[in-house]
């Protein structure tokens, strides 16, 4: 199917467009889930973080607890190790444990009851613990069995449970949010490089199928202008037989007509001959009283010689048909020989040969010639143009001097127009074609001719590969131009 | 050739019954009453001219003249013109071409191939006579031997 240019730019350009939202959404949406995954993770981080301050807080008062109850039972202080140790972390640890679990606003009441637990318990250990040192250590016992320490321990536990579990729950959660980033982040990739996958190919195949679109077009107007070239030549070739055959044509005939034409002529001069003798036998015998000898005196004098001078004008009219006739075949068939010829060399000779008789009325020959080189037939140029000038001569306005310009120019294709431009009486429009065909000719017919002239002119400009024609106004003047190639040879070896 | 001179026997071949006519008319009007064999086709003049044999022996010692017109039905009067010239017995005959061709590459050929003489019919009727007349002192010419 052919692909369009513009169906082909708006196709691609569609998918392009596609492609570039996917490539776009690819890159947006991987750059959010990446934010995501980097939130998802900090959420987790920040989510140990706060398991492990609480569990530090948790272990540094259960240690706190176990020195104590180490103290009160065997009374020796290597049992409050722990407690030591545990002590001077706690406010630190605490600190740290409400820095971090200030981000939880949920957990903020949580906290605030852990502060008072943790706080309750080290007073109750604090107090326990001095009071044992003091020696009083059933008033501590007594503290201990009120079940204080143990309450507020307890509840302690119970709050470190609950933030414990809930950041665990922050944890995993953080965990499977993140892999889901991760699914979702795999799957926008595998759709957008499925989608560019499909745009890319699209686009191939697109430009692929209108480029094999391209190059069988360009095979197809190869294949057509080879063709081409060979019809024009083909029927360059018919033309050139054609041509010859009709000068052939016209040879044999002339010829043909010739031969019987020998006769009439001949039995004429006879007959002519046969009546002289009868004339004069008739005008030597005078036998007035019979009629029908002065009939016979009659015919013998004066009908049989106005016959026959009407059959010798006649035949000779016809010979000079006829030679014309042959004259244009036998230009036909001359052979051309192109040459290098300046015009202004051939319009000087053609323009010599007419110049006493422009002259003697008074008229002028001036040429403008822009384009001196051609190669040509040297004789055919020169009778063409001679022709032309002597019918601008034969057919000149008598009321005004003769003025005839030759321009010669360059035109398109290699070729040149050649330009004979008189004030001539001019061409009846009617008789523009009618003036190049043999035997014819137009307006007044004062001069003699036998109408061959512009017939000859027309087969020698065509046999010189060109064309003539003539633009006229009645009492203005005619312009007749030829158009020449300008390299004979290049026409010629077309026809050969 | 004989010391024996024999008439000029003259061959005419020209397919034109009038042309043949006028042709023969005005060489009896130059004075010359050898005789004329016409034809009018060119096999028959070949068969006349080189024998049933083609050898042209039967014409040995015999004095021809040709009057040969190029346009012929059968052939061309140069394919004539060719085998008389080309044959050893009919080659010394002189040949006289007569045709309304004014061509000048015909009228070469002709001359090339060894024609002696070339004229062409004017439909000008005196011009015709007269060459023809011509053709007759031609003729007497030839019949010197004979007169002796």
């Amino acid at each position: 199917m052919p692909i369009s240019g513009n169906a082909l730019v708006r196709s691609t350009a569609a998918l392009l467009l596609v492609g570039l939202l996917a490539l776009a959404a690819i890159v947006g949406t991987t750059i959010w889930l990446v934010e995501r995954n980097q939130v998802y993770f900090d959420q987790g981080l920040q989510a140990r973080i706060a398991r492990s301050a609480t569990v530090n807080l948790r272990n540094a008062l259960q240690n706190a607890e176990t020195g104590q109850r180490g103290f009160l039972l065997t009374g020796e202080e290597r049992y409050l190790e722990p407690y030591n140790d545990a002590l001077p972390q706690i406010p630190d640890l605490l600190e740290r444990f409400n820095t971090v679990q200030k981000s939880y606003p949920e957990a903020a009441a949580s906290v605030a009851a852990l502060n008072a637990g943790v706080a309750d318990k080290l007073s109750e250990l604090a107090e326990t613990i001095a009071l044992t040192r003091a020696g009083k250590r059933d008033e501590a016992m007594a503290i201990v069995e009120t079940d204080r320490g143990k309450d507020a321990m307890d509840e302690a536990r119970t709050l470190f449970d609950g933030i414990i579990t809930a950041a665990d729950d922050r944890i995993v959660t953080g965990i499977e949010d993140q892999r889901g980033s991760t699914n979702a982040l795999r799957w926008v990739t595998i759709i957008g490089a499925f989608v560019i996958f499909v745009v890319v190919g699209g686009s191939a195949v697109t430009v692929m199928a209108y480029t094999r679109d391209i190059a069988k077009a360009r095979a197809d107007l190869e294949a057509a202008n080879a063709g081409l070239e060979d019809r024009v030549r083909e029927r360059t070739d018919d033309l050139g037989k054609a041509n010859e055959e009709i000068q052939r044509f016209a040879y044999i005939v002339t010829h043909d007509l010739r031969a019987p034409l020998v006769n009439i002529m001949g039995f004429t001069a006879e007959l002519e001959g046969t009546v002289g003798t009868l004339q004069a036998y008739m005008n030597g015998h005078d036998d007035g009283d019979d009629p029908r000898w002065n009939d016979a005196r009659l015919a013998a004098t004066e009908d049989l010689p106005e016959a026959i001078g009407f059959i010798r004008s006649s035949t000779r009219k016809m010979d000079g048909l006829i030679n014309a006739i042959l004259k244009i075949s036998r230009e036909g068939r001359r052979q051309l020989r192109p040459e290098q010829l300046d015009l202004n060399d051939v319009i000087e000779t053609s323009t010599a040969a007419v110049h006493h008789q422009i002259s003697e009325n008074g008229g002028s020959v001036t040429s403008d010639v822009k384009v001196p080189r051609i190669i040509s037939d040297k004789l055919s140029l020169e009778q063409i143009l001679g022709n032309l000038l002597d019918n601008a001569v034969k057919y000149q306005d008598t009321a005004r001097p003769l003025t005839i310009m030759v321009r010669a120019a360059l035109a398109a294709g290699n070729r040149i127009l050649i330009d004979v431009q008189d004030n001539g009486r001019g061409i009846a429009s009617t008789d523009h074609e009618r003036v190049f065909e043999l035997f014819r000719r137009s307006g007044a017919q004062s001069q003699p001719g036998e109408g061959i002239g512009l017939a000859h002119v027309r087969t020698m400009v065509r046999s010189l590969g060109g064309e003539i024609t003539l633009v006229s106004e009645l009492g203005t003047g005619t312009t007749f131009t030829i158009s020449l190639p300008r390299d004979l040879r290049n026409y010629v070896g077309s026809v050969q | 050739m004989s010391n024996e001179a024999k008439p000029v026997t003259i061959v005419m071949i020209e397919d034109d019954e009038g042309h043949a006519r006028l042709i023969e008319k005005n060489i009896r009007r130059a004075g010359v009453s050898n005789e004329i064999i016409p034809f009018t086709n060119g096999t028959e003049a070949l068969a006349f001219l080189l024998g049933p044999d083609g050898s042209g022996l039967v014409n040995k010692g015999r004095q021809l003249l040709i009057l040969l017109d190029l346009n012929l039905p059968d052939m061309t009067g140069v394919d004539i013109l060719e085998k008389v010239k080309g044959n050893d017995h009919t080659r010394c005959a002189p040949v006289v071409v007569l045709t309304t061709t004014d061509d000048q590459r015909e009228i070469q050929r002709c001359y090339d191939l060894g024609a002696n003489v070339y004229i062409t019919k004017p439909v000008n009727y005196d011009g015709f006579a007269n060459a023809i007349k011509q053709l007759g002192l031609f003729f007497s010419v030839m019949q010197i031997p004979k007169a002796d």
